[in-house]
């Protein structure tokens, strides 16, 4: 069964293709990075897999349904789950709460039993507040888990975004920049995360990432967008060295040093 | 707070609640008993609105819907009140759910022409079905009663009112701790992100406008009830407009606020009974004054002073302790 892929995947915005054609074909526990300039399309292709812009042609596949065309609390519901580029947090809402409601998920909304406060709910509410602050104590959060996120900094509500994704236990995790505006030593340790839900979890990562030094540490593959097309994919070595992808990132007239 | 703190502080409020009432003259009794029933409208509001996100302005044409539907299920159909009263709450749930289908697609501007335009069809249809409504003449509502006895004085419907505003309350903030309380807050905060976790937020936003329009059909009926008459008036745009100062000047988003906000709004005309001919004046003037200057209203700050404590607190054992 194949676990995840798109297949001639094309996204237009109006006039403007922002995919054209895209084959991304993913296994189950590998790490990908999606590299490539800016606008190159890196984050339509995750708005596309996630139901939140159309797909005009082709299809995506994941662990053998067609998801494309369903609304994305169904595609989230299936197993892919996502981080946001500009963070997307609930900013009135405290660090663990961001984090239960990615849990509440498996938990479902039991509206008689929540309203009545019978004591089976208070047991999962207790049980699920528990595997909050678990979770947020592993990934180095346990801190800040009362605090508003509004009142905390980029680079760690990159992590609580992360956090939330994760408590919603994807199988499939697409990261739109992760460890952006974040100090070396927190981008390692987020890549660390990554390695470990990896090979711990298998789950599979699809990283956007423009810390090349990142990406080239964390991928087992890359795949290389440019101007809504694929035009590398393979090992990190091997599409570093790819003349497209050169060509992409630097021009093509000769730099005078 | 300590558990024997929470527990006096409990304790003494009960008492308060249940004698209090005693002390009070009769024009004060029917008074608190309008709070009540507008505690229990505004906490459905701040539901659909401070948590959930959603702008409605027709909060009283649910209140209006529960209060017909009350009375009629009460003195034409024979129901006991206290089975009528539910059951108009879950008619104005149903007519919630209706508004809810279109409501859900809209977002700002326009949900709130499409509530107004909601507001404005249920007057026209209070008018116009006058065989039932009694039209612009209104209706009487009937007393209630319990166990075969007529609660015919303010102080005897007291206590019932009492008993369901805070069954109401409770449920309520059950909810906001709840998936679906939070899943509330999650789609005002961010649909793309909600999304992404897998809530599905139509069908959450339908929720909320069914959860609220049943709040405001509670408190219709039991309006009706203590009220004794129905006047269409009283469920225009005006009252909409104060049901949302309910809850921005006691806390977007809070039960605490629905009943502050409540509370403070429906004794206000009381106190500013001299300046009466000025009443919108003050009430728009309040109204801006919170938007501006105290967002989060009166439970917000309350909150916010709360913290502010603690953390001072927490300062000074920390100056005092010797390893700091």
């Amino acid at each position: 069964m194949t676990f995840f892929a798109a297949r001639d995947l094309t996204v237009r915005f109006g006039g403007l293709v922002a995919l054209r054609g895209v084959d991304l074909e993913l296994n189950q526990g590998e790490i990908w990075g999606l590299i490539g300039p800016n606008g190159a399309g890196k984050t339509s292709f995750v708005n596309a897999v996630t139901g939140v812009v159309r797909v005009v042609a082709g299809q995506v596949v994941f662990r053998g349904c067609r998801i494309d065309g369903r609304p994305p609390h169904e595609i989230a519901r299936l197993g892919i789950g996502r981080t946001f580029q500009h963070v997307e947090i609930f900013g009135d809402q405290t660090v663990r709460t961001n984090v239960i409601v990615g849990l509440d998920r498996h938990v479902g909304y039991r509206f008689w039993s929540s309203a009545l406060g019978l004591p089976a709910t208070r047991r999962l509410e207790q049980q699920t507040t528990q595997e909050a602050d678990g979770l947020l104590q592993a990934m180095g959060l346990g801190a800040y888990r009362d605090v508003l996120a509004k009142d905390l900094p980029f680079g760690i509500l990159k992590r609580v975004d992360l956090a939330r994704a994760l408590a919603a236990r994807p199988r499939l995790l697409l990261l739109d920049e992760p460890t952006s505006g974040m100090s070396e030593a927190e981008a390692e340790q987020v890549v660390e995360t990554c390695r470990s839900l990896a090979r711990d979890r298998g789950v599979t990562l699809l990283v956007i990432e423009h810390n090349m030094r990142v990406i080239m540490e964390l991928a087992d593959r890359l795949v290389v967008l440019h101007h809504g097309e694929k035009i590398a994919e393979g090992p990190p070595d091997a599409v570093q060295q790819n003349p497209r992808v050169i060509e992409a990132y630097l021009g093509t007239s000769p730099v005078r040093a | 707070m300590s558990p024997p703190q929470r527990v006096l502080i409990l304790s003494a409020c009960m008492v308060l609640l249940l004698a209090g009432p005693w002390l009070l003259g009769t024009y004060q009794q029917y008074l608190l008993n309008l709070v009540l029933v507008n505690i229990i409208i505004a906490t459905g509001l701040n539901l659909l609105t401070g948590n959930a996100g959603q702008i409605s302005l027709c909060h009283s044409s649910f209140v209006a819907i529960g209060a017909y539907a009350t009375t009629l299920l009460y003195a034409n159909v024979r129901l006991p009140f206290w089975l009528a009263l539910p059951a108009g709450g879950l008619v104005a749930a149903a007519c919630g759910a209706l508004l809810g289908l279109p409501a859900i697609r809209l977002a700002g501007f326009y949900l709130a022409l499409v509530t107004i335009g909601f507001l404005e069809v249920t007057q026209i249809l209070v008018h116009e079905l006058a065989s039932v409504t009694g039209g612009v003449r209104g209706m009487l509502a009937p007393r209630p009663s319990v166990a075969g006895r007529l609660l015919a004085t303010d102080l005897s419907l007291y206590y019932p009112v009492l008993a369901v505003t805070l069954g109401m309350l409770y449920a309520a903030r059950n909810l906001r701790y709840s998936p679906l309380g939070r899943a509330f807050d999650a789609i005002r905060n961010s649909e793309a992100a909600a999304q992404a976790l897998g809530i599905p937020i139509a069908r959450i936003k339908l929720a909320a406008f069914t959860i609220a329009a049943f709040y405001a059909g509670v408190g219709g009926g039991l309006y009706a009830a203590v009220v004794g008459f129905i006047d269409p008036v009283e469920f225009g745009l005006w009252a909409s407009v104060r049901h949302i100062i309910f809850i921005v000047v006691g806390g977007l988003g809070s039960v605490t606020g629905s009943v502050l906000g409540a509370a403070i709004i429906t004794g206000l005309p009381e106190w500013l009974r001299r300046f009466q001919e000025y009443s919108d004046f003050v009430y728009g003037g309040l109204l801006l004054a919170f938007l501006v200057f105290m967002p989060r209203g009166i439970a917000g700050a309350l909150a916010d002073l709360r913290r502010g404590w603690h953390r001072s607190r927490a300062r000074v054992a920390a100056i005092g302790s010797p390893s700091q």
